[in-house]
């Protein structure tokens, strides 16, 4: 049965996750292609001190990309099933409505972790070729909120989404308009790092909260 | 093991502070089509919602194969079909897709009669369920519950948005298919001539009230009308027991009644009425139903 479902969520968002898997590389790709323009233009060593003393970032391209990416692909898996109420052909499936959802939603949050994951993994890569460990390390310590900002957004999109009251509705969207942003707070590089398992659990937490749409969804409230 | 293969029981429901209803009582025998009958508001689609588990009631039970609906487990959900008003299918697939989406999770599936019917569609194999007309979908969605091969079905106005060959050809099909299986259907319809072809029982309901549940062949050679025209048009039969429903247009009148003809006719005579050109109406489901809840 999860191989029906896995299908069910593929077909929606397949187009959306490889268009965003595609400009998530290729943004990755453009940055360095500004490191490298930016050392051939200016000197190597110039282009170090703007990066360690004045709080340069060569990858701020990449700060709104995974919250953009999530919250297309949230709105491509949930939304089509709030039309016409279609979420009831899923409840009605012979398997358990949580875990139906929860399927949902660990199909949704793995594909955004693996197009992050290829990001993430080549952002490294070509940050090892180009800077030593001390411009690297604190690059990807401050990469990663934007990252957790994605997984954020994709929780509270999907909670917002498949809520049935709109009372709820507007207080899911307050929250998230007030917790996503913290994760985006332009910082120093790597000032974000004493926060980040903190904000870690919070996002964590936000996993599971699709269900308690999906319950009022099932309870009948309106 | 009960023989109903739907008990509710007391069953109560608010909106609010509105009342939708108060003690109904249902059940729907196995092997038997039971239509259920209401005006707008009446609630039909609640009823339809407390089934399929979308809707709490705010007390009383409804029992699908002895479970209570607000709990009921994948094995028995497998031997639900379930149509939702407006023939609502997962727009974003192909009939192909869909068909290998739902083949999945049924373990007696059989896709011979959907492929049956979607032979008869004039679609393309990669043409989306988004871009089909409303009578094409209908065909989708009974093709899809056919294969899914359920004890019992429920149909949220299957009729809703199809023209009259598609209605014929749904109706068909279904009866058809129940009959020859020995499945259980509980079905609304706002088109009451189409239930008339399908049903073998009938549940009208008014509002926050029952008006008849009973065998529809039953229900229409009881339930009688009658036309006549009094001398005093400011007659009001309206509130005698015997008389379901009166309605009046100046001098003319109509009683709808399970008395017979005689005992109304005595009726008037005793309580001198004077009448003329009393006549017994040939009723069709719609009219009895018309009848029965009354035109407003």
């Amino acid at each position: 049965m999860w191989k029906g479902m896995i299908y069910k969520e593929w077909l929606k968002i397949r187009w959306f996750l490889l268009i965003y898997a595609g400009i998530g590389i290729l943004s990755v790709v453009y940055c360095f292609i500004r490191v490298q323009h930016d050392i051939t233009f200016s000197s190597p060593n110039g282009y170090w001190y703007f990066l360690l003393f004045m709080g340069g970032q060569y990858f701020s391209l990449l700060k709104f990309l995974p919250g953009i990416g999530a919250l297309a692909i949230a709105i491509a898996q949930y939304f089509p099933e709030t039309v016409s109420k279609r979420i009831k052909l899923t409840f009605h499936l012979p398997l358990n409505e949580n875990k139906a959802l929860l399927t949902m939603w660990l199909f949704g949050a793995g594909t955004l972790f693996i197009s992050y994951l290829l990001q993430f993994l080549l952002f490294t890569g070509l940050s090892l070729i180009y800077f030593p460990g001390d411009i690297f390390v604190p690059a990807i310590s401050s990469i990663l909120p934007w990252f957790l900002a994605g997984f954020a957004c994709y929780n509270l999109t999907a909670l917002i989404v498949l809520e049935p009251v709109w009372k709820y509705r507007i207080f899911y969207l307050i929250v998230a308009v007030l917790f996503v942003p913290l994760l985006l707070q332009s910082a120093l590089t790597d000032g974000f790092s004493p926060v980040n398992p903190f904000m870690a659990v919070l996002v964590l937490l936000s996993s599971f909260s699709l269900l308690f749409s999906g319950y009022r969804f099932r309870k009948g409230e309106m | 093991m009960s023989e109903y293969a739907i008990e509710c029981n007391n069953l109560t429901h608010y909106y609010g502070k509105k009342l939708v209803y108060e003690n109904l009582n249902i059940k729907v025998r196995e092997g038997s089509i039971l239509g259920l009958l209401g005006k707008n508001g009446a609630g039909k689609t609640t009823t339809i919602n407390i089934l399929n588990g979308f809707l709490q009631p705010r007390s009383g039970e409804c029992l699908i194969y002895g479970e209570n609906t607000q709990h009921l487990t994948p094995e028995n959900k497998a031997r639900i079909g379930f149509l939702i008003e407006g023939h609502v299918q997962y727009a974003f697939m192909n009939i192909h897709q869909i068909e290998k989406f739902y083949s999945k999770f049924y373990d007696k599936w059989d896709n011979e009669p959907y492929w049956q019917l979607m032979s008869k569609l004039k679609v393309t194999p990669t043409q989306k369920i988004s871009t089909m007309s409303c009578g094409q979908r209908s065909q989708v969605a009974l093709g899809l519950i056919l294969a899914q091969d359920p004890d019992l079905l429920i149909l949220d106005d299957f009729s809703m948005g199809l023209d009259p060959g598609y209605r014929r050809l749904f109706i068909d099909y279904l009866r058809e298919y129940a009959k020859a299986k020995n499945k259980t259907i509980f079905t609304t319809s706002h088109i009451i001539q189409d239930m008339e072809r399908l049903i073998d029982d009938v549940l009208i309901m008014d509002y926050n009230r029952v008006l008849a549940q009973r065998d529809v062949n039953e229900f229409m050679r009881e339930f009688k009308q009658f036309y006549l025209e009094v001398e005093n048009p400011s007659i009001d039969l309206s509130k005698e027991d015997f008389v379901a429903n009166f309605e009046k247009v100046n001098n003319k009148i109509e009683i709808y009644t399970y008395e017979s003809e005689e005992m109304v006719q005595n009726f008037l005579k005793s309580n001198g009425i004077s009448y003329k050109n009393f006549e017994k109406i040939e009723m069709g489901l719609e009219d009895a139903f018309i009848g029965l809840t009354g035109k407003y």
